[in-house]
Order: C-alpha cells, then structure tokens, then sequence
C-alpha cells in the first residue's frame, strides 16, 4: 500500500493598500506638522533619523506598487534636495536597491550641503556603494537629462513641507530636469513646489503621478489644485505617538487601523 | 536631539562633515604675509589641485575663484562634497588638531589661485608673526572648549541657553563689530544653527523671534547682529538646567 501525501496550500492574492476615505482622517497644515515634527523630537525623543527611516521605507514600499508590483531590475531615480525630504528619499534609494531595483541618486547640492540626518544617509548609500552624484557639477546637462530619461520611474525628493517660496538656484534646476524627463513620478510628502496649505505652485513644480504624504495629509493635498498636482495620494505611518496628536489638539481618527500605508480616497 | 555621535562619527569617517574654516579671524595683513611667503599657484579651469596622493601635510588655501572637493568612486564616478570660495582652507590639518576629508580630491571649477603652505613654512610664518601662533592656539583651545560646552549643553540646558551660548561661540569665531552690534559673519541656514543647537528649525525660529523681540539681536540679510552680548551672556550662563 502506497501513501500519497498531498499538500494543497491555497494562497490568497496579496491584499491591496487599504483605501480610507479622505473626510476620515484630519488634514493638517505645514504649521501643524512643524508643530508635530517638534514635539516628536523634543517632547516624546523620537529622532529625526527614525521618522526618516519611516518615510523611506514607505516610499520604496509605494514606489514598488507604482512600478508594477516588483522592483528588480526597475531603474529607478531618486532626486534629492538638501533638506529632509531629501533625507527620506535617500533612505528610499537604500530600500530600492537592497530590493532589486537599479538605483541612481541625483543630488541638487553638494554632499556638504546638505542636513546632517541627509548626509548620514548618504554615507551609508555611498558605502553600499550606490551610484550617487550631484546634479550641476558632476553631470552635465546632457549626462542628467539621459539619466532621467531612460528611468522608469523618478522619486522626488526635492522639497518638503516647509519650503513655502517658489524653487530658487539648485532645487529649481533639478525640478526643471526632473519635469522635463517626462518620466512618471513619486513625490514624499507633496510634490515639490507645491505650497502645503493651498496646493498651489508659485514657480517650479513637480506633478506626481502618486505621492506619499506623512503622518497626515497636508492640507493642500485636499485642494482641486493640490489633487490634480499630486496624483494617486498615500498616506505613510511614522510611527508617531497618539498623544502626540491628542496633546497639540488634533483626533487622528486612527488612519493606520487597516495598513501602515493607506490610498486616501478624495472623492469621499 | 541631533543626530547621535554614532551618526556623526560614520558621516564623518566617509568625509560628510563640513570642514572649519581655520583661518578666520586673522587679519588681512596676516593672509597677506601668509600669502607672500608661500607658494601661489595659478590654476585654470579643470585644473587638479589636491589628490589623495598628495604629501599629506600641506595646507591649501583659496586667494581667487572657486574650487570643488569631490570623491571619486572605486568605478571612477565623482561626487561632489563641496564648492569653496576664496578664503577656504582646504588639506591636511592634523598639525591643526583636524584632520583632512578621506579620499577628497579637488579641482578649480574657475581659474583659481590657490596659496600653498608647507608645515616648514607654517612655521617659519609663526615665528615672523606671533600673532598667527596665538591664533592657532586660540583657535585648538578654543575647539578643546566648545566641544565641552556643547556635550554639556546639549545634556542640560533650555533652548534659549544653548542658543545664547552658540551665538557668543559664533561672536567669538566669526563676530565683526558694526555699527547696529556685533555682527556675526558667517553664511549660517537657520536649519544649520537649529542643527548645532539640537532643536528644530521652528524652535529656533521662534526663539530668535523672541531674542529680537527683547532687543537681543537683529536680523540683516540672513545674518544675526548681536546687539546687547551682555545680557546673552546672562541667558547662557543662567544656571536654570532642565
């Protein structure tokens, strides 16, 4: 007598992100989130190293959805401000390349130049040896514009909440390259060069095919102006404690219930 | 918080930090002398100023045009660190109690002339110009210093002490007197103050809203005048921890 074992293992499909309806969650103000930045930092000691690492992972977990749903061999370009955002996007290269997808860090400023949590970024990407590079001195225009054109995909991480004037010098340079290259786009945060609390833009300025936005939506995102700048709009965990929210008069509404990066549906 | 030391330290050890400029507070007449008992070179648009190759010790610094330190990758790709201006110190500080960018090379992205110092010469500028020798002391003690101050402050103090106690280290490192106070002439981002403080940039904002509105300081084009030091120096020295 012979006995047959059979496994049958059934795997249901991989649930999509969660979709939240946007009336749902409360949307905040630049001023607002600086007040959140700050209170996380100073009065419940969550460094700013950690919300980064936050943000970047979520990134790279949106960008692959955006991609089509597998990162390796995907060429990817991560365009990086001086700031945090910034930071967050080079921790977003560091995901992306350790998940298979070929990564390409275009800086707008010198290494330098850049925050100190930035620059601790990059120095991980450049021991990991990931191709990174500044975009006016040590590409030409030619080199960058290939680069963006031939990518499958660019992230933009240029500009963050707190920029409120129109691009100026480096950052407005590499947007014009970025927006030109005709590539689809994931912004962090909000598409740079958008004004956080109107959604308008004053100059220079990314229209995302998706954006991720942090903590909770910027009110500008909510705006006709900001929906049609920032595309498909996720909404990313940073981990943030709730009597953070509570302390500073803001109910969150629990956004992160169903997944820790959610679709925020504006239509409802 | 700032980054931890740990941070730091990784940025640092892969040349991501800024380098001081070592050489400020000494006169015109001083750079001058330094100038004339060095050697100049003048260097096109291009031009190689300084490789990891180089002899280790010697000191470049920019009289003209601008120059750019940039790593270059082990496939061969650059990545640029930093553009310097004239005034900047660029190469090997150990004999300045700092040490040199890992593996920094630099190029003149302009024609450019740049002053180089051997450790020969340096001494031989100390011993015509005292004054070059009580400012390099000044300068190692006073790095020695702050580097305390600021375990100590960031540990400790308020907002308001450590912004104080940063704004009389930057007096003393980069104040010229003017008119309206003292002004501190450094090229500084509110985000890069913020940085050294530990605090975000909105707290410092803030705080130096409220240290104008006391008649503390002045802003003037994105520099800070320090108008009453006397009382800054009572908010650093406050012994209100906590």
């Amino acid at each position: 007598m012979t006995a047959t074992l059979t496994v049958t293992e059934t795997i249901a499909p991989a649930p999509a992100i969660p979709v939240l309806p946007a009336s749902h969650v409360p949307a905040i103000s630049a001023a607002q989130m600086a007040e959140v930045d700050r209170s996380a930092i100073e009065d419940y000691g969550v460094t700013l190293l950690q919300m980064m690492e936050q943000a970047g992972a979520h990134l790279a977990e949106v960008v692959r959805v955006e991609i089509g749903g597998d990162l390796r061999d995907k060429r990817v370009v991560v365009a990086v401000g001086p700031g945090n955002n910034g930071g967050g996007g080079l921790v977003a290269a560091r995901h992306l390349a350790n998940r298979g997808a070929s990564v390409r860090v275009v800086l707008a400023r010198p290494a330098l130049r850049m925050s100190e949590a930035a620059r601790h970024q990059l120095a991980t990407l450049i021991a990991m040896g990931t191709d990174c590079c500044v975009a006016t001195y040590d590409l030409g225009d030619a080199a960058l514009e290939h680069v963006l054109a031939t990518a499958d995909l660019v992230v933009d991480t240029v500009l963050g909440y707190r920029i409120r004037d129109a691009p100026r010098g480096e950052e407005e340079r590499l947007i014009g390259f970025v927006v030109g290259a005709g590539r689809p786009i994931v912004s962090l945060d909000l598409p740079s060069g958008m004004d956080p609390d109107s959604g308008e833009a004053s100059g220079a300025a990314i229209t995302a095919g998706a954006t991720l936005t942090l903590a909770l939506p910027k009110s500008g995102l909510l705006t006709p102006a900001g929906v049609a700048r920032s595309g498909r709009l996720y909404l990313g965990d940073l981990g943030l404690p709730s009597a953070l929210y509570t302390g500073i008069g803001i109910r969150t509404n629990h956004p992160f219930a169903a997944g820790r990066v959610v679709i925020m549906d504006r239509t409802a | 918080m700032t980054v931890s030391a740990q941070a730091r330290s990784f940025a640092e050890k892969l040349g991501l930090l800024n380098e001081v400029a070592l050489f400020d507070g000494l006169s015109e007449a001083d750079m001058a002398a330094i100038g004339h008992a060095t050697t100049m070179t003048h260097c096109v648009r291009g031009q190689q100023i300084l490789t990891p190759d180089d002899p280790p010790d010697r000191i470049h610094i920019i009289k003209k045009g601008r120059v750019r330190v940039y790593r270059v990758t082990p496939d061969g790709k650059q990545l640029t660190l930093d553009i310097h201006e004239r005034g900047t110190i660029l190469g090997d500080m150990s004999l300045l109690g700092q040490s040199r960018l890992p593996e920094a090379f630099a190029d003149a992205i302009d024609d450019a002339v740049i002053c180089t110092i051997t450790p020969d010469q340096l001494r031989q500028l100390i011993e015509r110009f005292p004054t070059i020798g009580v400012n390099l002391i000044r300068h190692l003690s006073g790095r020695l210093q702050s580097a305390e101050r600021e375990l100590e402050s960031l540990a400790y103090q308020r907002v308001d002490q450590r912004l104080a106690r940063k704004l009389l280290d930057l007096v003393r490192r980069f104040g010229s007197p003017t008119e309206g106070g003292t002004l501190i002439d450094a090229r500084l981002t509110q985000q890069e103050l913020a940085e050294m403080i530990g605090t975000t940039r909105e707290t410092l904002a803030h705080t130096l809203s409220d240290f104008r509105r006391r008649g503390l300081l002045a802003t003037v084009q994105h520099r800070v005048v320090i108008r009453d030091a006397e009382r800054l120096a009572g908010i650093a020295d406050a012994d209100t921890a906590g």
